[in-house]
């Protein structure tokens, strides 16, 4: 599957970081092709364009705070979760998608 | 002058001081009147009040406050001699007050430590005077009161009342007087020093005469007279002047037990272990009596911030907290308590969790105080390796102790006319000897001794300098030797004898030809020869240098390099001459600058002239002492600087972070510039590039650890930070990590947690690591206790920088269940910082 995601926690120095190590290394374990933008401290990086999300079947977005451009995900189909889920228990969020 | 004139001289004057004509301006107005015959009247306009100038009480009592007009009326034979010298020193002496004044720092917004936030915890809030954490047992101190009657005492006859007045004033000024002959801070000598002004002065000693004029008994009249200027005092509308009504009340109460026997009491105490006085109020000399081992706080109800019992404990270092309320009854004798004078409370009887906090609060200030003191110890080295000497100036002979202590390489200059303001007769040369060895013997370094250096805008009363319509161009500095030949020599003399004290040398002010050097080295030659017939020990290499103030000078440096061994440059004097400004002159006075183009080049000049000469060149004015100027005299080439003792670790420390090389560009570029404005534009960009702290540092790594719950563990971590002076409020820091922590724990799983927190109350990025002895509960993820804890702390105007992507690669290496494992082995701090710094490619030291 092609998953574009996106992390953010309020401080934004070191949760958001993990999510998407989280994120990724279980995409990999479990055969999935994903990109992860991270919104921390630093601001946005690894960014995802529009033709990644529209080349993308879901987004999740591991997130305790509101993001930015959050409309470029209008079409697509979002799972939204707790920061802490996904850096806790990165496989069910994936399992998440089947349901 | 008019000697006999029976029309007074009068003048008015607006007062300067912020504080208003309190006490020590008050006895320093009466110090300098009391020199002239003349009577001296002043008239504060505002309250109709009038004083004799040459009573501090009186001055006092006139409550003259910052912005009052006033009149001065003189009369007598040298009442013009005395209105001009008046009128000088209003200007310049008393203006100079300000600056001594202690200002109280309001208290900052808190948060508190969550080890006190527990609502079981009993806390009286009260005014922080004096910072600092004192723990002990509550020793309360009864009230002082003139009101208590007197043991039966019917009054003889009125020689024998004043005999006893007398003999009680004459003893406790004795005592005073022993007291005094201690070696003790500044601050306990300006304490006692006040009383005995009080004892001194002429109103209080008239009170007293008048009241046993009128029948009373000598205990009566000391009642009468204390209550009359207690009163008067109370009445003040300057918290400052109320305060000094509790030193009247001290001193009438002292000469009473002479004349009535003991009045203290319960007043009186005696203290056995760590004890924190609890008084409504305290009198100066009952803080003086205690025995220091054991004090370890001070909690009042009545006290202002200027009284003398809180300036006393500033300056003993005591914790104190003021404005306590009801506190001689809410606080019960005996009761273990804590005063914490920085967060501006006490707590009585606090549970263990309060203890073991203020425990390891007590040693978190210990280790600062050692961190903050390695710098001053170290030697001031630039970071290409380039040594400048940073020198104290000092006024006598005591401070040169404090410069050590504040990291003075060198007494760079010792202003000895100080030893001579005020005097009536200069100084003899034993007391100055003892003076110049003093400061050889406190420095340890060597210790450049300026040979007096008055006139222009320092004069002096005992040599009788004529007035003079210009005096900056006058008759001042080294140019008033030979007249005044005797007073010189004296000087030389004990220079001399101090030189086998210590390593001294010699400095003249204000000289501008080959001549007057060539006078002084003949003076001083001939002392030396008389002291060789007659044994008497001194240095024979003693150096001999000049002061550059003119700038004739800078263009004979050649010449003078031959007959002296080393210069000091004087910015303030040479400023005003090459730029012809009258720095007092606050029309012109903006162009006297330092940093102007020309003088840079002037300076330069001046450098290069001497270093050719193979001659050592300093710097001892004002621009020395200012931090921003410093790129530009480190590009100078200049051997050392010589500044006030308080700016010494600031400088220090800023030394470490230029390179002589960078800033020797900076200066070429400096000089090349037509305007003040791009020289300070070139300072500015230059010191924005300053190098910054290491994320890692080893002070920031603490393996062994044992504390013991959550709480515990954040704090250590955070006093860490405040040990390595990355934070200066620990509590706001603290508060902000367990903010974070409500929004989800930081517990990570695998015994790892990741505190963290993003704010300009911490001044550089840092990781912080602890190693815990005993795992500790924190609600990780997986329900694991925690053994390692890493804290994030990192600036909130800090965006997109290198050191958050070290931290984010942290944070994603934490993920990785090999990187725990092999962070959790480690045992020793150089492990930890050696294996983190690889890992996440980023060196230890600063770039």
């Amino acid at each position: 599957m092609k998953i574009v995601a996106v992390t953010a926690c309020p401080t934004g120095i070191a949760h958001t970081y993990m999510a998407a190590e989280q994120l990724e290394k279980t995409a990999r374990a479990l055969g999935h092709e994903i990109k992860v933008e991270t919104q921390g401290a630093m601001g946005i990086e690894n960014e995802l364009d529009e033709n990644e999300i529209r080349q993308a079947q879901v987004a999740i977005f591991a997130i305790d705070i509101e993001i930015e451009k959050r409309e470029r995900f209008r079409q697509l189909k979002v799972i939204q979760v707790p920061v802490q889920e996904a850096i806790k228990n990165p496989k069910s969020v994936f399992h998440r998608l089947q349901g | 002058m008019s000697p006999g004139s029976s029309n007074p001289v009068e003048f008015g004057f607006v007062c300067p001081l912020s504080d208003g004509l309190h006490a020590r301006p008050a006895s320093q107005m009466a110090k300098f009147v009391a020199e002239f015959v003349s009577q001296f009247w002043l008239v504060n306009q505002r309250t109709g009040t009038s004083a004799n100038l040459k009573s501090p009480l009186a001055i006092i009592s006139a409550d003259v406050r910052g912005g009052d007009t006033c009149s001065i009326r003189i009369l007598g034979p040298d009442q013009e001699q005395a209105a001009h010298a008046l009128e000088q020193f209003l200007g310049q002496e008393l203006a100079k007050e300000n600056e001594n004044s202690l200002p109280i720092e309001a208290a900052l917004p808190q948060t508190l430590p969550r080890a006190l936030q527990s609502p079981a915890i009993t806390r009286y809030p009260g005014v922080p005077v004096s910072p600092g954490i004192g723990k002990g047992k509550a020793v309360v101190v009864g009230r002082l009161s003139l009101s208590q009657p007197l043991n039966g005492d019917s009054p003889a006859s009125r020689e024998q009342e004043e005999r006893r007045v007398e003999r009680a004033i004459a003893t406790l000024r004795a005592r005073l007087q022993a007291l005094l002959s201690r070696s003790m801070s500044a601050a306990e000598k300006a304490v006692l020093e006040a009383h005995q002004s009080i004892l001194d002065d002429v109103s209080f000693t008239e009170r007293i005469t008048a009241s046993l004029a009128a029948g009373q008994s000598a205990g009566e009249a000391l009642i009468a007279t204390g209550k009359y200027f207690i009163s008067l005092l109370k009445s003040s509308e300057s918290a400052y002047v109320r305060e000094r009504a509790v030193d009247v009340e001290e001193i009438c109460l002292r000469l009473l037990e002479e004349i009535d026997g003991p009045r203290f009491g319960s007043a009186r105490v005696t203290l056995e272990e760590p004890s924190v006085l609890v008084a409504e109020t305290l009198a100066p000399q009952q803080l003086l009596e205690v025995d220091r081992r054991w004090l370890s706080g001070l909690v009042l109800e009545y006290a202002g911030t200027t009284s003398h019992a809180v300036i006393l404990a500033r300056s003993l270092g005591i914790p104190a907290i003021v404005g306590v309320k009801d506190a001689p009854v809410i606080l019960t004798a005996g009761e273990q308590i804590v005063v914490d004078a920085n967060r501006g409370f006490v707590v009585p009887n606090g549970n263990p969790t309060v203890h073991r906090f203020y425990d390891r609060e007590w040693q978190t200030q210990r280790w600062r105080q050692q961190a903050l003191s390695r710098h001053s110890t170290a030697r001031a080295i630039t970071r290409d390796g380039q040594r400048i000497e940073v020198g104290a100036n000092i006024c006598s002979g005591e401070e040169s102790a404090a410069a050590l202590a504040q990291g003075a390489e060198a007494i760079g200059l010792f202003r000895t006319e100080f030893l001579f303001l005020g005097r009536e007769r200069a100084p003899s040369e034993d007391e100055q000897f003892a003076a110049y060895a003093e400061a050889a013997r406190g420095a340890k370094r060597r210790v450049t001794i300026r040979t007096i250096d008055v006139g222009g805008d320092k004069p002096i009363p005992l040599l009788n300098l004529p007035t003079e319509s210009n005096p900056y161009l006058g008759y001042r500095g080294m140019r008033i030797y030979r007249e005044h030949q005797d007073l010189f020599r004296t000087q030389l003399r004990a220079i001399l004898r101090a030189s086998a004290v210590g390593p001294v040398q010699i400095m003249a002010p204000m000289v501008s030809t080959i001549e007057e050097v060539l006078w002084l080295k003949e003076q001083l030659g001939e002392s030396q020869e008389d002291f060789e017939r007659r044994k008497i020990a001194f240095d024979p290499l003693l150096p001999v240098g000049i002061m550059i103030e003119v700038p004739s000078v800078a263009f004979n440096l050649d010449q003078f390099s031959a007959e002296v061994d080393f210069f000091s440059i004087g910015t303030n004097d040479l400023n005003q001459y090459f730029m012809a400004v009258d720095r007092d002159n606050a029309r012109v006075a903006k162009l006297a600058n330092v940093r102007q183009p020309s003088f840079l080049r002037f300076l330069k000049h001046i450098v290069d002239a001497v270093q050719r000469n193979g001659k050592w060149v300093g710097m001892c004015g004002e621009m020395a002492g200012d931090v921003r100027n410093l790129p530009l005299l480190l590009g100078l080439g200049l051997h050392g600087i010589s500044v006030s003792s308080p700016e010494i670790p600031a400088l220090k420390r800023t030394i470490s972070r230029f390179s002589v090389h960078e800033c020797r560009q900076l200066l070429l570029e400096a000089i090349e510039c037509a305007r003040l404005e791009e020289v300070d534009e070139l300072l500015r960009n230059f010191t924005s590039h300053e190098p910054v702290q290491p994320l890692l540092d080893p002070e920031l790594v603490i393996v062994n650890s044992d504390s013991r719950t959550k709480e515990e563990a954040i704090r250590e971590l955070i006093d860490s930070l405040y040990i390595a002076s990355r934070t200066e409020n620990p509590d706001h820091l603290e508060g902000l990590v367990w903010a974070r922590e409500q929004t989800c724990s930081t517990g990570l799983g695998d015994g790892f947690a990741i505190p963290h927190c993003r704010s300009d109350a911490v001044k550089a990025n840092s990781i912080a690591i602890l190693k815990l002895d005993h795992p500790i509960e924190w609600d990780a993820i997986d329900q694991k206790p925690v053994s390692t804890v890493i804290l994030l702390a990192v600036r909130e105007s800090d965006t997109s920088n290198a050191h958050l992507q070290v931290l984010a690669k942290l944070a994603r290496r934490l993920m990785n269940a090999q990187f725990r494992d092999e962070v959790s082995q480690l045992k020793e701090s150089g492990e930890i910082l050696t294996h983190l710094s690889r890992e996440l490619q980023i060196p230890l030291q600063p770039q």
